[in-house]
């Protein structure tokens, strides 16, 4: 599939700002299933400083800073991408989860001492035995990993409500789970920590979802917003998407823009500013397919 | 165990006589109780001062140590809790053969860190090739995924290191512990040295003992080398938490002691992508950070979002290489505990050799056969968390409760716990100063490496430890803080030492501008509030000692003195309630008494604590005799109970009149007479006019029992009754004393003189290049001095009996505060940084 990105974010100020430091995690990674145009980003008021670099996880991090006195920010970034199919597991991949859980732990495989920071608690996503209990039945002794995730996944999104009233930035883990409900990026912290509580490593995607819907299949949950899944690491192949918000695998429609621990180490836009006073945020994103006849 | 010498030093045996040995390993005597051969000079010196002589060393050491202040704590100031920390008379002398293997150990552990370092932030193969468990490394808040690839931009890597050792039971020394984001102690040692050269300079003198000057010369020579951008004068600041950080005092001493400029977050700023002061001359770049503040709280756009001492944009001027950052940020990951059990192993891989400080023996239980091998012992050990500055606690000190307690979550989360095989210590004798005899107790050492620019021969960064160190007594790991006793460390050379009798003189070049307007703004503002606090207590300490005398004198309902009414309102207290049957005067008392009391509003020890904040926030701007006298006052206040009695109160205030005339007279005497001086001074006199202005116009024209009573208290309070009798010789009159205390330009305690004054400072002032207009203060202060000088003497006089002359007169006082009141304002508005504490874009909480 072809997209059009836009993704705006619009911050208004009751009192002025002097000068202001922000880090924007909005340009799109590129993978081997996902090809990306160079985006164009319009920063207003133009920043005095900035530059682009790459994190800890590979994700694509632009800085700037503001030196003149403003009373709004707006950024905008569009990219023009290109997704395709992700790998498909193999059909002879029926590792159990237990016998994957354990090579995890003791492999010294490069890949796998990698994932290991991905089963560790992390700041929005500590493991618990409430986790633990909630994940059990979807991992009963020697299920293989992919069904019991996709178990999990389909769990999840049976049993919470989509509720965007619900939750606010960081929403404890603990209360979605006693609720039953949350947003997508609640549930993909929900899926995280279930899988940690587990001994697997598992981390949190974000990026869009084309929502307006191919003829004849239903409409998608999260519309014209960013969203936000999951991925967890299969020991020997590599790291397999779920989006518990539509209980499914992340396709083609999915686009990725960047991945870490939980959302504290990919929100869109950070930024320390001296001034401001109260502030009013506007965000609005599009993901348009592009007809290749275009 | 007696202690048998060789050759009969009848001198020192009577000295250490009674001196047991309580451990297996004494650092004095040998196994065979014969005593080491290195201590014999030190303490032949100690014993040729007699046991008087040295019971009084004992006593000058303590004295100095608290006026000098630097070990200061600021916790302290509550009522009543003063320090206990003394300086132990006799220094633990290290041998040279002994400091020889320990220095080698020490500079190998700092050259371990720094290659370690600079795999986990860079390539991390020690983790790909299964050195290092990724779990240990990752799962520890030290590690700062932000920092991940920028040590190379960040500077040469490990400037500082501090590292804890405890001399076991068999003599070998083991790491207990690194210091790397904040490792405080240099300035202690420093501290101990110089003090302990004053108290007993033949010991320090004929001790051929290796100096402290050249490594400090060292530090300063890389920190300067450091600088990305060579200019003439590399700007080196040294980044402090601020004033109420425990080690904020060892902050300043450092930074002048090194020549840099000691700021807080909120004076430097991130523009251009790289770093700047606030000074009252504008922004000035800065090349390298001296950082003694921890890694997670250093920048709030990238490290801890809830960090309000940071500098946002920090991380990326750190990473752009635009400024030199020692330690580089990102170190905190070193000072993980479950390292130690890797780093033999390491050494070998990294520096390919074996390590020579070992550590006790340790395990870090995220591993599953060391999780086994501990809970195989588990009664036998002690455990501490990874989380930084977490207590080691040993198993068999609990109960069986608390053990088992202990157990589950060790087991709950085995990778956040490190076990470690108990430590017996060394024992080193300490002078007992009430037994008057040696002791032997265990102690801890501190010592420090730093970082060696390259010179002509060598293109390497290399190191340097510091011969000496800061010893504390305490069983093994007892943090320095809450220790008793701390001792100089001495490294003993073959031969004598060349003695620099000026450790300031060695190191590195004099900035020349060190008080002009590189002075940071916030400085400027404290050193203003400084004057005005300090003022404050002054008018505040006369009008209470005039209330307070005036009962005295009393002491019955008879003579209610009709001035106390008019003293309550300028004292801004209420006249209490007479219930029928009190004694009026007990109930007077007892109001004007609560001015003692911190927890009233205005009172004297509430004036005083804002006067020390502000001193605390610039001390390495104050002399140390200047700093003495505030450590007298801080004494002084702090015993005061908080309803003392009359007398005492009296007492008190005059205390505070005189240590404050000393403070300021030592300021005016020793600070150089730039701007912050001129600040101090600005302030000082706004609030001596202000109030001033206040008690004329509640005496001559707002008083409710207006006449001689509140005349004289007036001359008193501003200690002018000796001028007042000299020039006029006769009855007190209004007329006389306004021309004495509101027009004379020649008297200190006129209003005439204060204006001057205010004017000639704010003339002084750094002002705005190329404008040819007054500043605001300069046309506010003309405002306040034409008003005075224009203003109808004639219309004035007879003030007492005229309501014209009364009208005219409240109107001058009117004209004259209303611009002084504005002057504080202006400046500040025009001088003073208003650097806001910075705000996050987005708000994320994490869970609890």
């Amino acid at each position: 599939m072809i997209y059009q990105l836009s993704h705006t974010t619009r911050y208004e100020y009751s009192a002025p700002v002097a000068l202001c430091h922000n880090e924007a995690r909005m340009l799109p990674r590129e993978l081997p299933w996902q090809r990306c145009e160079p985006s164009r980003v319009q920063v207003v008021p133009a920043p005095a400083v900035q530059s682009e670099r790459t994190d800890f996880f590979g994700n694509r991090v632009m800085y700037f800073a503001i030196q003149d006195i403003h009373q709004s920010l707006e950024v905008t970034v569009r990219t023009r991408l290109q997704t395709f199919a992700r790998p498909v597991l193999p059909e002879a991949w029926k590792d159990d989860w237990q016998t994957c859980r354990d090579t995890l732990a003791g492999a010294a495989e490069r890949s796998c001492l990698h994932a290991r920071l991905f089963r560790l608690d992390s700041p929005f996503i500590r493991s618990d035995t409430r986790l633990a209990d909630y994940a059990r039945p979807s991992f009963v002794t020697g299920r293989p990993l992919l069904e019991a995730v996709q178990d999990l996944n389909r769990r999840i999104f049976e049993e919470f409500t989509y509720d965007p009233s619900f939750t606010t930035l960081a929403t404890p883990l603990m209360h979605v789970l006693e609720e039953r409900r949350g947003v997508c990026q609640d549930f993909a912290h929900l899926a995280i920590g279930c899988l940690r509580s587990m001994g697997l490593a598992a981390r949190y995607v974000s990026g869009y979802l084309e929502t307006l819907p191919p003829p004849g299949q239903p409409k998608l949950i999260g519309a014209d917003a960013s969203h936000a899944w999951l991925a967890v690491f299969l020991p020997g192949w590599g790291w397999l998407e779920l989006d518990p918000t539509n209980g499914s695998l992340p396709g083609e429609q999915h686009i990725v823009v960047a991945w870490g621990r939980d959302y504290g180490d990919v929100p869109p836009l950070t930024g320390v500013m001296s001034g401001g006073g109260e502030h009013s945020l506007d965000v609005a994103v599009d993901v348009m397919p592009v007809t290749e006849a275009a | 165990m007696a202690a048998p010498l060789r050759h009969g030093d009848d001198a020192v045996a009577n000295l250490l006589a009674g001196y047991v040995p309580a451990g297996e390993f004494d650092v004095l005597f040998s196994a065979q109780g014969q005593l080491r051969e290195h201590w014999r000079g030190v303490l032949a010196e100690l014993a040729a001062l007699g046991e008087q002589g040295l019971a009084e060393r004992a006593d000058e050491l303590q004295r100095l140590l608290y006026e000098n202040g630097v070990t200061f704590n600021v916790h302290d100031d509550t009522r009543g809790r003063l320090r206990t920390w003394r300086v132990d008379p006799l220094p633990l002398a290290i041998s040279s053969t002994e400091w020889q293997e320990l220095e080698l150990g020490l500079i190998q552990r700092s050259r371990l860190l720094d290659a370690l370092l600079t795999d986990l932030y860079g390539p991390r193969r020690l983790i790909d090739e299964g050195y290092l468990p990724p779990e240990l490394v990752f799962g520890h808040p030290g590690f700062q995924l932000a920092c991940d690839q920028s040590l190379a931009a960040q500077g040469p890597g490990l400037v500082f290191h501090g590292i804890d050792l405890v001399r076991d039971s068999q003599g070998q020394w083991r790491v207990f512990a690194d210091r790397l984001q904040a490792p405080s102690g240099a300035g202690y040692a420093l501290e101990n040295r110089i003090i302990l050269a004053r108290a007993m300079p033949t010991l320090y003198r004929e001790a051929p003992l290796r100096r402290l000057a050249s490594f400090l010369g060292t530090e300063h020579l890389a920190l300067s080398a450091m600088a990305p951008v060579q200019r003439e004068q590399a700007n080196i600041v040294l980044l402090t938490p601020g004033p109420d950080s425990d080690s904020y005092f060892e902050h300043a001493y450092l930074a002048n002691y090194l020549n840099l400029s000691l700021v807080e977050s909120l004076d430097l700023v991130v523009r251009d992508g790289r770093v700047w002061m606030r000074t009252l001359g504008g922004l000035k770049p800065v090349d390298v950070i001296l950082r003694r503040m921890e890694d997670a709280w250093c920048d709030p756009l990238e490290l801890r979002s809830d960090s309000v001492i940071g500098v946002p944009g920090l991380v990326q001027a750190a990473r752009s290489g635009n400024v030199a950052m020692a330690n580089p940020l990102g170190v905190g990951v070193l000072e993980h505990p479950g390292l130690a059990p890797y780093l033999p192993t390491l050494c070998q891989r990294l520096l390919g050799e074996p390590l020579r400080l070992p550590s006790p023996e340790s395990w870090w239980c995220g591993d599953p056969v060391s999780l086994a091998q501990v809970l195989a012992q588990f009664e036998q050990l002690t455990l501490r968390t990874t989380d930084p500055g977490t207590l080691p606690v040993t198993v068999s000190d609990l109960n069986p409760r608390q053990a088992e307690a202990l157990r589950e979550s060790l087991l709950a989360r085995p990778e956040r716990y490190v076990a470690q095989r108990p430590i017996v210590s060394a024992t080193v004798p300490v002078y007992d100063d009430e037994a008057h005899r040696f002791v032997s107790h265990p102690f801890n050492l501190r010592m420090f490496v730093t970082r060696e620019a390259p010179t002509r021969d060598s293109d390497e960064w290399g190191f340097q430890a510091m011969p000496g160190g800061l010893a504390w007594v305490g069983g093994p790991g007892l943090p320095s803080r809450r220790s008793e006793v701390v001792k100089d460390v001495w490294v003993l050379a073959e031969t004598p030492q060349p003695h620099i009798s000026q450790l300031r003189q060695a190191t590195g070049p004099i900035v020349v501008t060190r008080d002009g307007v590189d002075l940071p703004s916030r400085v400027a503002d404290n050193l203003f509030w400084l004057g005005r606090y300090g003022e404050r207590l002054d008018v505040r300490s006369r009008l209470l000692r005039e209330g307070l005398l005036r009962l005295l004198e009393q002491e019955q309902d008879e003579y209610a003195d009709s001035s106390l009414v008019d003293l309550f309102e300028a004292l801004e207290i209420e006249m209490p309630e007479v219930a029928p049957g009190e004694r009026r005067f007990l109930a007077l008392r007892s109001a004007l008494l609560t001015l003692f009391n911190d927890e009233t509003i205005g009172s004297l020890p509430g004036c005083f604590q804002q006067m020390l904040r502000n001193c605390r926030a610039v001390r390495d701007h104050l002399g140390d005799d200047s700093w003495r006298v505030i450590n007298h006052l801080r004494r002084h206040t702090a015993a005061l109970p908080k309803v003392p009695s009359a007398s005492a109160g009296r007492r008190a205030c005059e205390e505070n009149i005189t240590q404050l005339a000393a403070f300021f007279g030592l300021c005016n005497e020793t600070m150089p007479h730039h701007y912050g001086w001129r600040f101090m001074d600005i302030g000082r006199f706004i609030e001596r006019a202000l109030g001033t202005l206040e008690l004329l116009r509640r005496v001559l024209t707002d008083a409710h029992e207006p006449g001689i009573p509140l005349w004289e208290v007036v001359l008193a309070t501003t200690d002018n009754f000796t001028a007042y009798r000299r020039r006029y010789r006769s009855e007190l009159h209004p007329t006389a004393i306004l021309d004495l205390l509101l027009f004379d330009e020649g008297n200190p305690r006129s209003v005439g003189y204060m204006l001057k004054r205010l004017g000639r400072q704010i003339e002084r002032l750094p002002q705005p290049d190329g404008t040819p207009y007054r500043s605001r203060e300069q046309r506010l202060i003309l405002q306040a001095t034409s008003t005075l000088q224009l203003a109808d003497i004639a219309l004035l006089s007879d003030v007492h009996a005229s309501q014209r002359a009364r009208e005219a007169l409240s109107a001058l006082f009117a004209d004259l505060l209303e611009p002084l009141e504005q002057l504080s304002d202006a400046i500040s508005h025009t001088h003073f940084s208003h650097a806001e504490t910075p705000r996050q874009l987005l708000r994320m909480q994490v869970q609890p």
